[in-house]
Parts: structure tokens; C-alpha cells; sequence
């Protein structure tokens, strides 16, 4: 069931597919633009020819992310790796799905007043990513990986569904989820 | 409604609304378009598509600056499919209504000088008795003089037109035509037919030969060639 992706949209390589797709149609806009402005045998055929073939571009790269967005969120166990140093989610990110570190390891870093924190590191076996999806809210720390890390990706859906079916699991992660809570430093 | 949300619309709104008439003018100063024959779908449809082109922009400008591409949150979504997706698919499909609109005035055709500023010249001249001069300053054909005379009847005549109008800019653009322009196929009958058949001046000079103009035995440039527009203006 499970297989070796990488493709998550808010990772570098998703974000650069969507500011080059927001390009796209900010130039197919700007077509449409001159059209208006200066009506000529160029600017129509910029507009009426070159601009949707730029708009479909942009559609079908936006449509990729967010498919890749989709399936993370209703994942089930699927694999992901990172490249030491890079980010796996952000601090202010919405939360779409909870991570178990298979290999490697991972720290958990916040940023007040532009000053970064390590809160804790995480390594095989642990689960990291479930605060946000219990408190239904924005991801509370930036989590990025210290060695070539695989990890497990349990989509909201399945890992909401997991908690209701497991009452054991539940009381696993409420309890994981508190000491975390406990042992972050007062603001 | 949050607050920035309604702070981001107000300021797309007051720009749109400043760069739309702005926008519209530029056209219709270069159209020389009086009031009275103002064409409603130009003149709605242009202020329109500006406002929302340019609330779209900002959206998107907004999106690339603030987020850069992070999915994150209600606002980062509204701008990203409002701003890159709804609103540019909007304004294609709006566009077409005032490309077709836009690409039937004589301007439009005037825009490829290098090809078409003879033909113009010629016909704006109220000295000149070519065809094409003395059905535009009797306003025989009040608007669009260069497509009513060059396009056939019905929708197929239109299309047939864009078809081959495109082909003609990608010659202008890369420079690929050759001078003096000739028309691509014989001036058809029903393209003069189509406005004076029945008429009662025209049956009157035309009897002898009007079955022949019909089934196309006969042509109506038999008699006229070079009357519709003179052939050495378009040797530079």
C-alpha cells in the first residue's frame, strides 16, 4: 500500500510550481491588459492565442499541487523523504496530516521575533505533527530534517479515524500531545 | 468577511475603477467612436474586464509577495485560485466576446500599417472615388467598413475571417508578407450581393446580367476590378 513519494506541496518544489503558475496568468493577465488598452494585430493575437495556451499551463500546474495536496491529506501511510536541512512543514502552515519518522530524524524548531528555537529532536519511532490536527489549528513550529529522514505520512482523515476506532492509540497521543503542550515554554 | 480580506477589495476596487474608464478611453480615442454609435458591449465589456483583470492582478501580486507560494490558510487559497485561476478564465472567455468585437473595426485593421495604411488612407480620403471611399464617406456602411466589405455573410464568413486574420498577423509580426497584399481568394459575389441585391438602383443598372452575378457565371470585378481600392497604393 505504502510507496516512496515526495511531493509535498508546500515543500520548495510545490511552492515554485505555484509562483510559476501565479506568473503565468499574471502574464496572461497583463495580455489581456494591453489588449484592452492598445487593440492591435499583436496584442489580439497575444490575448486570444498565446494567453490561454499560458493559462492551461498555469491551470495544469495548479492542479498538480493541490491533486498532491489532496492525496497528503487522505494519505495512508505513505512514505516521504528529506534531504538534511530541508523543511517538512512550517510554523503557521494549516495542518493536513500527522508524521511517524521511519528513519533519520528530525527537530522541531520555533521562530519568535526572528530568533529560532530548537524545541526538541525526534528520531525513529516518533510521532510528530498531531497537535494540530487534534486542536484543529495552524502548525505551532517549523519542523525540518537533520539527516536523511523517511517518513510515514497519515492523511487528517485517516488519522482522525484512527483515533476514534483505537481508544487505546487516543489516549497514546492525547497523552503525547500534553506532555508537548506542558513542556513548551511559557510565552 | 475579515478585515484584510475587505481591505484587499476595497483598494482592488478603487484601482480597477480608476484604470477602467481610463482603459476604455484609450480605445475609443483611438477609435474616434462618436457617442451616438457608441457599441454597448465595448464599452461595458472593456470597463468591466479592466476592473476585473486588474483585481485579478493584485490578487495575484498579493499571493506571490505574502505567501510565495504556501498554501497556507483561507486567504492564501482565495488569492490563489481567485487571482490565477477564476479570474483569468473569466477574463479569457469575457476577451473573446471583445476580440470578435474589437477585430471587425477599421482601426484594428489600420493597426497593420505597414500593409494596410494605403488601403485606409484611401478611404478616409473624401477626394477619392474608389469603391471602398465612396461607400465609407456616404456612410453607406456605418461602422466596421473594412470587415463588412471583406467578410461573408453569416457566422461561417466570420470564422473564416478570424481563420484567416491570424494567418495575416503571424505574416505582419514576422514580417513574411509581400508587397502589394492581394486577396487570397477572387472578391466574391455575395460579398457586394449580400447588400445590394434588391435594391432598386442596383437592379436597375444590373438587370441585363443580374442571373449571371447569382449563379456566379459572371463576377462583379469583371466590370470593377481596381474601383475597390487603388492598386498602386500598396507599393511602398
Amino acid at each position: 500500500m505504502s510507496k516512496n513519494v515526495h511531493h509535498d506541496p508546500d515543500a520548495p518544489e510545490g511552492q515554485r510550481m505555484l509562483i510559476a503558475a501565479q506568473i503565468l496568468s499574471l502574464l496572461a493577465l497583463a495580455a489581456g491588459l494591453q489588449f484592452l488598452w492598445n487593440t492591435t494585430g499583436g496584442t489580439l493575437f497575444l490575448f486570444a492565442s498565446v494567453a490561454p495556451v499560458l493559462l492551461a499551463v498555469a491551470i495544469l500546474m495548479m492542479l498538480l499541487v493541490i491533486i498532491a495536496k489532496l492525496r497528503k491529506r487522505h494519505s495512508l501511510f505513505e512514505f516521504e523523504t528529506f534531504d538534511p536541512g530541508e523543511i517538512v512543514f512550517r510554523q503557521g502552515d494549516v495542518a493536513d496530516c500527522a508524521y511517524f519518522v521511519r528513519e533519520g530524524a528530525v527537530e522541531v524548531v520555533q521562530f519568535t521575533d526572528g530568533t529560532e528555537k530548537v524545541l526538541a529532536k525526534l528520531a525513529s519511532g516518533d510521532l510528530f505533527g498531531e497537535m494540530a490536527l487534534v486542536n484543529s489549528t495552524p502548525r505551532n513550529a517549523t519542523v525540518r530534517a537533520v539527516s536523511k529522514t523517511t517518513l510515514a505520512v497519515l492523511g487528517k482523515q485517516n488519522f482522525m479515524t484512527m483515533l476514534n476506532l483505537m481508544p487505546n492509540t487516543q489516549e497514546d497521543i492525547m497523552r503525547t500531545v500534553k506532555e508537548r503542550v506542558m513542556s513548551r515554554p511559557v510565552q | 468577511m475579515g478585515p484584510k480580506l475587505k481591505r484587499f477589495l476595497t483598494a482592488a476596487a478603487a484601482i480597477a475603477g480608476a484604470l477602467a474608464p481610463m482603459a476604455a478611453r484609450a480605445q475609443e480615442t483611438a477609435a474616434g467612436a462618436a457617442t451616438f454609435r457608441q457599441d454597448p458591449v465595448d464599452y461595458f465589456g472593456t470597463r468591466f474586464l479592466t476592473a476585473v483583470i486588474v483585481v485579478g492582478m493584485i490578487a495575484i501580486l498579493i499571493s506571490l509577495f505574502r505567501y510565495r507560494g504556501r498554501l497556507s490558510g483561507p486567504l492564501a487559497w482565495s488569492l490563489l485560485l481567485g487571482g490565477a485561476l477564476l479570474i483569468p478564465a473569466v477574463s479569457s472567455g469575457l476577451g473573446t466576446v471583445l476580440v470578435f468585437e474589437r477585430a471587425e473595426h477599421v482601426e484594428f485593421c489600420a493597426s497593420c500599417h505597414l500593409t494596410m495604411k494605403g488601403f485606409i488612407d484611401d478611404m478616409e480620403d473624401p477626394k477619392s472615388e474608389s469603391l471602398a471611399a465612396v461607400h465609407f464617406k456616404n456612410h453607406y456602411i456605418p461602422d466596421d467598413q473594412c470587415y463588412e466589405c471583406h467578410t461573408s455573410y453569416g457566422v461561417f464568413g466570420t470564422v473564416e475571417a478570424k481563420k484567416e486574420g491570424m494567418i495575416d498577423v503571424y505574416k505582419y509580426y514576422t514580417r513574411t508578407f509581400k508587397l502589394p497584399v492581394h486577396l487570397r481568394h477572387p472578391y466574391p459575389n455575395g460579398d457586394c450581393l449580400k447588400c445590394h441585391a434588391g435594391a432598386v438602383k442596383w437592379e436597375a443598372a444590373h438587370a441585363d446580367f443580374e442571373k449571371a452575378l447569382f449563379d456566379g457565371s459572371s463576377h462583379c470585378m469583371d466590370c470593377h476590378e481596381g474601383m475597390g481600392h487603388p492598386a498602386h497604393i500598396t507599393t511602398y
